[in-house]
């Protein structure tokens, strides 16, 4: 009798701490989250920036509403945080973003249109493959320095085209392996010549650019020393900056603090100098589920809201004092890709079972699995409706979208019809064979731990076993699944994400040409290159040659377009959904106009906080 | 001298230890089909020469054999090496050591402080009411997962407001006055500290409670107390003194545990410790990196066992006689 209540008293204090912990969320209908998407809508980007010279020096001036300095805008980034604040080293977004805030571009992209326009160029023009750039004068360093043409020829000719840090500029940019070379023609112009007509150039001009009298004795100190030069370990008061803002404190595994720089050449309508907010920070944090618990408890400012938790944000936004924003569709695609290796590997192996090689290279096959395929209901069932079903390789904000390529339902009619027509066929159990009898099963992976992809496995999963295929549904650990994509080729479907520019098509060169680092779908080693290259992987290849080379956007776009109506057609990579873009941000902020292609923060410097509000207003 | 030729003969034995064990780490972490360099590869924008480059840096374009040789002359040398990122280990480590530090001394000093006492208290009452609810607690404390417990703790965090998510210092941290540091670190300390010190003091009270259980039923505490000591010299000069011998040897793990972190509970917490630092290293078999913590795991598991040995030297006479006769 003791024992149980004992028993008894321990289960009620654990239902009264859980209970008053865990509330679940409501569940939402279709429908209801249909309609709510259309009404996150966000003002659009009315801003006109202008370039003025005040006493010699070039200012580009914003017609931005008018705001008060000062305040503390709170942003995130998740994972281990930077690894360098050298721009020229970072390899991934974290380091990159957090270096690139130190350092402006000669161009950057218009947030709204997605155009190349100037930044820390007063201005540019192109003629054919010349591009002369002219700078602004009386622009210094944050240390008192003015910025020059030579920062500009130092930065380009002894970082980027040397091969100092991170290639990868460089070898985007590379056209047939030549480079194109920097001229200095002032101090205040510089001209770029291209070997050829190269129109993805124009967007490498938005590297940063260094202050040669800060990074030369590092480049001089050769390859090697600049791989480690501004770590992490850097004080910030040795850091020379020419962007918004610049780094005072730096947290390993906690947080990046950055200061306005005083003498930032952006200035309002009143002629003041800009930025505004007075910090920036950004927070540390592990791992998606702790930004939003972080931001629910009020310690960050501004979050992307996964399709997933926006029911959740919607509920809180009642009480709470942050508005939520619809950017269109995010960069991001999901896909299932289907392994149609069909070589061998040095010992005389098949890197896939020769049956269901056989399956894979059929494209009846991998068309029936794309029409078994109900994307509507992933949308809805995955991303809670903040997603838009997929059929293309660029994204659905991506400038080069071919649009003539139709959405279709799922159709279980035409993906049966198309097994048949290959000689598939099911026994009286409903279970699918092929035409030598053997029972039609695989393994489909992901990555462990990406919750959204988990789910979309398993109703990937689902749908196929509607046509008698047995699925294997197995996520595996991230380093691993790309070490199989990448180096192994042993594994059958993949789901997948990549992120792609929705300004450039050509930065999938690696993916889509036949010989390219990242082509996992009939992945080559260096030793296999040109081997088994199948006609519609020639010409991928001839298309991304030519795309990159040809000028002017027309030209471009008809080989783009073809590119993605072949992988429409032959579908190696089936194209699932594209998110779309959700952000939330407290109310005190103003100026704020986000865009499909900036972001919430892109006008960094003209955001200020409501006076109003920080006295303390709800 | 007999003290000093005893910790030499440990040092010296601790070397194929060490070896041992660094030898099967490595292959183990070499062998499994985690691939150090996949962020990089599947980035579009890496260039094979990058990749190629980096592959040459780290060593990865030789045998595993050679890899490990290369290690161990570096690890010899007392350097530790680059992380797959380029950066120091020792930096890396050296960022980390005092944070982690900070949070386990805090925990080990609080469950001692509370655990030892409570044990003795429920040895002494023993089948008392006090007793059986100071079990009831320990158990629930034993049972419950830190994981769980800890994100738990968070969701309170968040539906209150009165404690910071996670994290060691509040982002405005660095222009506080000394006292309002103090304070943003206390605040940010409470949850994880709880979270290890109800785990870990659950298992130290059933311990002292059951070691002095044992003492106290020997002949000699019956002996004492029919010769009419007083209780409390009864236990906490006779029974005491012979109760503690195992905890010196668990104050010793202790010690090991002392770097070692809690993986799990500053994951959820945030909390900026090595824990959290090698299991993102394993994550993605940073070897140098992971390499380092297990060495230093095994390094710090030898000294407490070595220092717990040392202490019951001096505090057991029996002890001290054994070794001589030895």
């Amino acid at each position: 009798m003791k024992i149980q209540g004992y028993v008894l008293s321990v289960i009620l204090f654990l239902i009264l701490f859980a209970g008053a912990c865990i509330r679940r969320d409501v569940p939402q209908n279709i429908t209801e989250n249909s309609a709510q998407t259309e009404t996150l809508s966000v003002n659009e980007y009315p801003v006109n920036r202008k370039n003025v010279t005040i006493n010699g020096v070039d200012y580009l001036q914003t017609d931005a509403p008018v705001g008060n300095f000062g305040g503390t805008l709170i942003n995130s980034t998740i994972g281990e945080g930077p690894k360098t604040f050298n721009p020229f080293n970072s390899k991934d977004a974290t380091s990159s973003t957090l270096s690139d805030i130190m350092y402006d571009g000669l161009v950057t992209i218009d947030p709204v249109t997605g155009e190349y326009i100037p930044k820390l160029a007063k201005s540019f023009e192109v003629n054919g493959n010349d591009y002369i750039i002219h700078l602004r004068h009386g622009l210094k360093w944050s240390d008192g320095k003015p910025i020059t043409a030579d920062d500009v020829y130092f930065t380009w000719k002894n970082i980027i085209l040397d091969g100092f840090g991170n290639t990868s500029t460089r070898d985007s940019i590379a056209v047939e392996g030549k480079l194109p070379t920097v001229q200095k023609l002032d101090n205040y112009t510089v001209k770029f010549t291209t070997p050829k007509p190269f129109a993805p150039f124009l967007a490498s001009l938005s590297t940063p650019i260094a202050p040669k009298h800060v990074f030369e004795p590092a480049v001089k100190k050769g390859k090697e020393f600049f791989d480690t030069f501004m770590s992490t370990n850097i004080k910030p008061n040795e850091l020379v900056i020419s962007g918004a803002f610049k780094l005072t404190e730096y947290v390993p595994a906690q947080r990046a603090v950055y200061k306005r720089n005083p003498n930032y050449y952006v200035i309002n309508s009143k002629g003041k100098k800009l930025p505004y907010l007075d910090k920036l920070v950004y927070l540390i944090v592990g791992d998606v589920n702790n930004e939003v618990l972080k931001f629910e408890g009020g310690e960050l400012d501004v979050i992307g809201v996964r399709g997933t938790d926006v029911p959740r944000f919607r509920e809180r936004q009642k009480k709470d004092d942050f508005s939520l924003g619809n950017l269109g569709p995010d960069t991001g695609t999901m896909y299932l890709s289907v392994n149609i290796n069909d070589r061998k590997n040095k010992e005389g192996k098949p890197y896939v079972d020769p049956i269901k090689q056989k399956w894979f290279s059929d494209k009846n096959f991998r068309t029936a699995v794309d029409y078994a395929l109900d994307r509507e209901n992933m949308v809805y069932n995955v991303a809670n409706g903040f997603a838009k079903p997929l059929f293309t390789p660029e994204s659905l904000n991506s400038i080069f979208l071919n649009k003539s390529l139709r959405p279709y339902p799922r159709n279980l009619e035409k993906s049966k019809e198309l097994l048949e027509k290959s000689g598939f066929y099911t026994d009286d159990k409903g279970r699918l064979f092929d035409k030598e009898g053997n029972r039609v099963e695989f393994t489909l992976m992901t990555n462990a731990g990406n919750t959204e992809r988990e789910a979309i496995g398993v109703m990937v999963k689902q749908d196929l076993e509607d046509l008698g295929m047995k699925v294997n549904f197995k996520p595996i650990e991230f380093n691993s699944l790309v070490n199989k994509l990448l180096s192994t080729y042993d594994w059958d479907m993949v789901i997948m994400g990549l992120t792609g520019s929705p300004l450039e098509p050509n930065g999938g060169k690696n993916v889509w040409m036949s010989n390219g680092a990242l082509h996992m779908f009939n992945q080559r080693g260096q030793d296999e290159y040109n081997i088994g290259v199948l006609p519609w992987e020639k010409e991928l290849d001839y298309l991304f040659e030519n795309g990159a080379t040809a000028l002017t956007f027309d030209k471009r776009k008809k080989y783009y377009d073809r590119y993605q109506e072949i992988i429409y057609n032959e579908k190696p990579m089936i194209y699932l959904y594209s998110p779309l873009r959700i952000t939330a941000i407290r109310n005190k902020f103003k100026n704020i106009y986000p865009t499909s292609l900036g972001g919430v923060i892109h006008n960094i410097e003209e955001i200020y906080i409501d006076k109003e509000d920080k006295n303390g207003n709800p | 001298m007999e003290i000093l030729k005893y910790v030499l003969k440990r040092i010296l034995q601790t070397i194929p230890l060490l070896f041992i064990v660094s030898l099967v780490s490595f292959f183990i972490i070499r062998l499994s089909p985690v691939d150090p360099l996949a962020e990089l590869k599947l980035n579009p924008s890496v260039s094979q020469e990058t990749l190629q480059r980096e592959r040459e840096r780290l060593g990865l374009d030789k045998p595993i054999g050679i890899q490990y040789i290369l290690w161990a002359k570096s690890f010899v040398k007392g350097d530790l090496g680059i992380t797959s990122n380029g950066e120091s280990v020792a930096q890396k480590l050296k960022e980390r050591i005092p944070n982690t530090l900070l949070l386990t001394t805090l925990v080990i000093f609080l469950t001692w402080i509370v655990g030892i006492p409570l044990g003795i208290l429920a040895a002494v009452k023993w089948k008392s009411p006090l007793d059986r609810i100071l079990t009831v607690l320990t158990s629930i404390g034993m049972a419950i997962p830190s994981f769980f417990f800890a994100v738990l703790l968070l969701i309170f965090a968040v539906k209150t407001g009165w404690f910071p998510i996670g994290g060691l210092t509040g982002a405005n941290y660095a222009d506080l006055g000394f006292w309002g540091k103090f304070s943003d670190i206390t605040k940010h300390l409470i949850l994880p500290v709880t979270v290890l010190f109800t785990i870990s003091l659950a298992g130290l009270q059933r311990q002292m409670r059951g070691n002095l259980l044992d003492v106290l039923d020997s002949d000699y505490v019956k002996f004492a107390r029919a010769k009419g000591v007083s209780e409390f010299k009864v236990i906490f000069k006779h029974a005491l003194r012979n109760a503690v011998n195992p905890m010196i040897t668990l104050l010793g793990f202790e010690f090991a545990g002392l770097l070692s972190g809690a993986a799990l509970t500053e994951y959820v917490f945030q909390y900026p410790g090595l824990g959290r630092l090698i299991l993102e290293a394993v994550m993605k078999s940073d070897i140098n990196l992971v390499m380092a913590s297990l060495m230093m795991g095994a390094i710090m598991l030898i000294l407490g066992n070595l220092i717990a040995d040392l202490l019951l030297i001096f505090t057991d006479p029996r002890i001290r006689t054994g070794g001589e006769n030895a």
